[in-house]
């Protein structure tokens, strides 16, 4: 799709539509619509519906902000305590390294 | 047509100076050095043992080593680190690899052989080997004086050892040429390198690794580690008959066992232990065999067994006495078998006796733990028939052997073990790359039975055949309750000097060649227990043997093939030679030889528990190749004009093609006017 050729409702409606499904647990959603409609949001002259796709956008950057230190911090804790729990660690795992405690 | 000409001349003349050396730029840069011969990693209930080289190897400068000061004057002065020391074998003590593990200064270790008799002792087991399955209190001993327990201990580099001695002085030439001068300035310099690849994929301990290699979430499903062990190897006097009463005692158990270590992998002699213990145990078999041709209804029953994995916590006689317990020794109860065969348990053993290293001493001692008099009986027949050797009685104090794991379980249990020592072991090689042939002073004869004299009176082979005589003649008066008269039957010397020869020198003697076909490569077979899912050959060569020397010949008449049938567990049926003398001879066997398992109980007990430490827990690393190779590492200065040169030439490059691609309508015509879409 080429945000270009869009109608501006158009737009706000595909954002909004972004925003809401990404709360079914996709924060790469809310990543793509925080950096897709960036432009529209900030650089594009005023236009009626950029005021609710720039609320769409900060709250989608908001939403990636939030999944990043969550996902930074699991990743850290199971790294640092992988060998720690033992079993738990490895019924757990997808993958478990060779040669690593 | 002329410049067609020019490039085929150039084609032709590029293919002479560079297209017949094609050797590929990978060769040129390293140099392989062939060996097997690494330290791995195994593991127990609560610890790693071993060594580990880096996922894809471990590299460092060279360094040879021939003294402490060398070692100290490498980590004081080196400027280049890490190295890879390479030292001889003399100095691979205790103190030295301490020093080693706790410097970070080291990547690396390889180790060269020496000569034998620059040692005097040798060996990497602990002190008192198997102390935590050993009956408590026996361990107030050092049994292996010398044992530096450094088998057990876990290293964070890998280990090699090298016996070739072109390989070392390869090394040592790279070495003195590159490495061996002004340390100072070393870090400038380009230096002489080894990279040693011994990657284990298994960590930390058994349970960890066993439930890892088992674990259903993972995606890519890996084998971390396999249990140790094998099997054991066990034959009856007479065959197995099922008879009703089972409270009567029966068996004389005669056992030994078949399995050592080392260090290195690959590299496992095993002179003293075990195979003194175990060629006096064949010959023995051999002669009560003659003694005895026939059961005439003789309550008692002699059953030769040889365990498998003992060196590591006992795995084949735990595993004996486990299946023991649980009725299913030597197999499980099969109403369907037509001639079903008793069950052995542990109350139906009136007499243990087992061979335990047994090299040419002053003495041999009979070890028991409890008193007990049929034991102590015993010890008197044996003294009866051989005079001249000087048994001695120890009682209370017991020697790491395969009776502890029947005495744990049965503390009454009557058994003895024969060996060359009373406290300390006369082997100072015990478990080592250093308990080879002249460790016993074994020297092959080649004799027939007309010219035995050729064997001189004080040779192992003349020592084990008088120990077995003795043995014999004692196990059948215990058999039989008479006194044995014949004194002109002795041992089968020339069968002892075979049978050294077959487990230390070539696997292809005339013993192997009489049981079977194969044939092997011209070194010793690997006497190490290893795991089960590779095939032990060294297991199956005595088991054979054993079938051969008990077993009896099985006249082929009547329409009868060399086959079990009717089918019975009591016997299996081997083309065999005749005898030692007449190999191309074969007839039928019947022998009432038999395998059972011998992985530790833990390993089939479902949801063990680890931390009782009642079973042998040990497992082996799985690993994917060893290697090791040579090369020279360039300076420096070297490494950063290279990187230097090949970051200016990626940059250069992202200029050159911006400025292209900017002026790409001077290079290219431009594009015809694109048609607008209609509708958008």
């Amino acid at each position: 799709m080429d945000l270009a050729k869009m109608s501006h409702p158009n737009k706000l409606c595909l954002c909004k539509w972004y925003f809401k499904a990404g709360f079914a647990l996709l924060p790469f959603l809310w990543a793509i619509n925080s950096i897709w409609f960036f432009k529209e949001a900030f650089y594009k002259p005023p236009f009626e519906e950029q005021k609710d796709i720039k609320k769409f956008v900060v709250l989608s950057a908001v939403g990636t902000l939030v999944w990043i230190i969550i996902v930074i911090g699991w990743v850290l804790t199971f790294q640092l305590n992988r060998a720690k729990w033992g079993e738990f660690a490895d019924d757990i795992s997808f993958i478990i390294p060779l040669g690593r405690p | 047509m002329f410049k067609y000409n020019v490039v085929q001349v150039l084609l032709f003349l590029m293919l002479i100076f560079t297209g017949i050396d094609c050797q590929r730029a990978k060769d040129k840069m390293y140099e392989n050095i062939k060996t097997s011969a690494a330290c791995f990693r195994k593991m127990n209930a609560t610890h790693q043992t071993g060594c580990t080289s880096a996922p894809s190897g471990s590299t460092g400068v060279v360094h040879v080593i021939e003294s402490q000061k060398d070692l100290n004057f490498l980590l004081e002065n080196g400027t280049a680190p890490p190295y890879i020391p390479i030292m001889p074998v003399s100095l691979f003590r205790h103190e030295i690899m301490h020093v080693l593990k706790n410097s970070n200064k080291i990547s690396g270790l390889i180790v060269f052989k020496q000569n034998f008799s620059s040692l005097t002792h040798y060996t990497h087991d602990l002190k008192c080997p198997n102390e935590l399955s050993n009956i408590e209190g026996t361990c107030k001993h050092q049994w292996n004086e010398y044992g530096t327990g450094l088998l057990f201990e876990d290293y964070p580099f890998p280990i090699f050892y090298l016996d070739n001695d072109s390989y070392v002085q390869k090394i040592v030439d790279c070495f003195k040429k590159f490495n061996d001068f002004d340390y100072s300035s070393q870090y400038e310099r380009s230096l002489c390198s080894l990279e040693l690849t011994s990657f284990m994929f298994a960590t930390t301990d058994t349970p960890t690794c066993m439930r890892r290699s088992n674990s259903k979430n993972n995606l890519n499903p890996v084998k971390f580690c396999d249990p140790m062990g094998d099997k054991n190897v066990f034959a009856s006097l007479f065959p197995l008959e099922n008879t009703t009463d089972s409270t009567d005692k029966k068996y004389i158990v005669v056992a030994s066992r078949m399995d050592t270590t080392s260090f290195f992998n690959d590299v496992y002699p095993g002179a003293i232990n075990p195979v003194t213990s175990l060629v006096t145990l064949l010959s023995t078999a051999n002669l009560l065999k003659k003694m005895l041709p026939e059961n005439n209804n003789f309550d008692k029953n002699v059953l030769f067994v040889v365990f498998s994995g003992e060196t590591y916590d006992y795995i084949g006689s735990q595993r004996m006495v486990y299946d023991m317990q649980q009725g299913v020794f030597p197999v499980p109860f099969d109403a369907s078998v037509q001639n079903p065969v008793p069950q052995i348990r542990l109350e139906d053993i009136g007499l243990y006796v087992e061979l335990n290293q047994l090299s040419k001493a002053k003495e041999i001692v009979a070890h028991t733990l409890i008193e007990d008099r049929e034991l102590a009986n015993f010890v008197t027949m044996l003294r009866n028939y051989n005079p001249n050797v000087n048994l001695k009685f120890s009682k209370g104090l017991l020697p790491p052997c395969s009776l502890h794991s029947f005495l744990k379980e049965k503390p009454d249990f009557r058994g003895l073990v024969l060996t060359d020592h009373q406290i300390g072991y006369s082997n100072h090689f015990y478990n080592s790359i250093y308990d080879t042939v002249e460790n016993i002073d074994y020297y092959y004869y080649n004799v027939t039975p007309e010219n035995t004299s050729n064997i001189p009176k004080d040779s192992i082979q003349a020592y084990v055949a008088n120990i077995s005589t003795m043995i014999s003649k004692a196990l059948y008066e215990s058999v039989t309750g008479n006194k044995y008269n014949n004194s002109n039957l002795y041992a089968d010397i020339v069968l002892v000097d075979e049978l050294f020869s077959c487990y230390l020198t070539n696997p292809n003697c005339k013993v192997h060649k009489a049981i079977q076909k194969n044939e092997f490569a011209e070194e010793p077979l690997s006497l190490y227990v290893g795991v089960p899912v590779a095939p032990n050959l060294i297991r199956s060569l005595i088991g054979l043997t054993l079938g051969w020397l008990t077993g009896n010949v099985y006249e082929l008449k009547d329409n009868k093939t060399c086959t079990n049938d009717p089918k019975t567990p009591a016997f299996q049926y081997f083309h065999m030679s005749k005898s030692l003398q007449d190999l191309n001879n074969t007839v039928c066997y019947q022998t009432t030889m038999n395998f059972s398992e011998a992985v530790s109980p833990a390993f089939i007990i479902p949801d063990y528990d680890w931390r009782s430490g009642k079973y042998s827990s040990w497992t082996e690393s799985t690993w994917r190749d060893f290697n090791v190779r040579m090369y020279l590492q360039p300076s420096p200065a070297h490494e950063k004009f290279t990187i230097a040169l090949g970051s200016i030439t990626f940059i250069l490059s992202l200029i050159l093609i911006y400025f292209v691609k900017s002026r790409s309508n001077i290079l290219f015509p431009a594009p015809p006017p694109e048609c607008a879409p209609t509708n958008c």
